[in-house]
């Protein structure tokens, strides 16, 4: 009796683990430089989202975690939020009105008061971000009862997502492109039910966030 | 009996109040970077436009009452200041002649439609608000030099507990889009060029 509870346990732990490994979501990254870059400690960069009106659109946690990843850590950068660069520099950063390529840049400064208004935050660099995480797969079965005399869940699910982010750097000192760099994140999330819910989560959105901020870092931050 | 009439009702009263979403519209008030119209102009804002209150019932989610007429004022009174050389804000809709003799004309901004969508009625995933604007611009003579019309759009994401908040988000973000319209796009209206021209004030 004692061995058979032995190999129950023994399988349980081979299941967990096997989820605990597919539930990991590792990120591929690509970079294109166009230009050289470095920024000193009292210049900034605004992270900016591209606003479109159809159901696509880069969502705020994500933004939230490259803020809060690259102003982090041991040489975090000096960041204008993208709230406070919009209101200054309203109306020209509005879904409507923001420039859809760096050639715009030229005649954007020759708007009045936008030249002084960057340069008074010190701003260097903008980062666009576009890019979402979708749901590609789903399927399992899982379920949750509670009773009188007790409840729990039984059952497993599980979804698979795919992150796939750009970020396009502006450089405003010299109105051009810098560079590209693009972060993909795949990875399957498992809930089991073994009376308690236990949930394995891949989340490949921060995993793209994490490895997007580092690459960015050493993009704005090594001259070159 | 009387004890449990008084429960009965405060329970519907309960019920009818956690059915209805106040929305109270804030966010910040930014000041336009453009070159100011050179006019001097007044600007009549109807009752309508200072208290706007957007109210409508949904078959699955409740009573919805939008107040975005104070953020609303506040944003056009910035956004007018902004634009043109002088803004004085008057209390009638028509010029009386010793103000045909101080302003070059009058602009009259109202909010002619407000709608909304939830994820739950709408096709996207998104809480997404419009609002069309109508800016009505008449001359010296109370004659009308241009009447101009744009829809402000803005969406916000959000789930079913923080819908009120989504809402509130999404109409700021119409607001802005409107006031971006309008901030940009007046000046280069045939009208208002004609206009300028006329007055000498181009």
């Amino acid at each position: 009796m004692l061995s058979v509870a032995k190999v129950y346990k023994a399988q349980l732990q081979v299941i967990l683990m096997t989820m605990l490994l597919m539930g990991c979501a590792s990120a591929r990254i690509q970079q294109s430089r166009t230009a050289t870059t470095g920024m000193t400690t009292e210049e900034s960069l605004v992270i900016l989202s591209r606003t479109s009106y159809n159901e696509r659109e880069t969502e705020e946690s994500f933004t939230d975690c490259l803020s809060d990843a690259l102003s982090g850590g041991r040489t975090p950068i000096r960041l204008m939020s993208e709230a406070e660069f919009k209101d200054q520099l309203y109306p020209w950063f509005e879904p409507r009105t923001a420039p859809d390529s760096s050639d715009d840049l030229a005649r954007l400064f020759a708007q009045p008061g936008v030249q002084q208004r960057i340069d008074e935050n010190n701003v260097r660099y903008i980062a666009w971000i576009d890019g979402d995480t979708i749901t590609t797969d789903r399927g399992g079965s899982f379920s949750c009862t509670v009773s009188t005399v007790g409840g729990g869940c039984f059952g497993v699910t599980y979804w698979e997502e795919d992150a796939s982010y750009e970020a396009a750097i502006w450089d405003l000192q010299n109105l051009t492109t810098a560079g590209e760099i693009s972060a993909d994140a795949s990875g399957t999330s498992y809930i089991a039910g073994l009376v308690l819910p236990i949930p394995i989560m891949a989340r490949p959105g921060n995993a793209a966030c994490k490895a997007l901020a580092l690459q960015l870092k050493e993009f704005l931050q090594a001259e070159g | 009996m009387a004890v449990m009439k008084l429960l009965i009702s405060l329970l519907t009263l309960g019920l009818m109040i956690s059915c209805t979403t106040n929305v109270q519209v804030e966010g910040s008030v930014p000041t336009p970077l453009v070159a100011k119209i050179p006019a001097n102009v007044a600007v009549y804002y109807d009752e309508n436009f200072k208290t706007f209150v957007h109210t409508e019932e949904l078959d699955t989610e409740g009573t919805w009452i939008i107040n975005l007429g104070e953020k609303n004022l506040e944003f056009f009174r910035n956004l007018s200041n902004a634009m043109f050389s002088s803004v004085t804000e008057v209390d009638s809709p028509e010029l009386t002649p010793e103000q045909q003799v101080q302003f070059d004309g009058l602009i009259i901004p109202t909010i002619d439609e407000y709608g909304f969508l939830t994820p739950k009625i709408g096709v996207l995933p998104f809480y997404s608000v419009s609002i069309r604007y109508q800016v009505l611009v008449l001359g010296k003579q109370n004659q009308r030099v241009a009447k101009y019309e744009v829809v402000g759009y803005g969406k916000s994401e959000g789930n079913s507990f923080t819908a009120g908040d989504a809402v509130g988000d999404a109409t700021m973000l119409a607001i802005r889009d409107g006031g971006q319209q309008i901030a940009v796009e007046l000046r280069h209206q045939p009208a208002i060029i004609e206009w300028l021209k006329q007055r000498n004030l181009d």
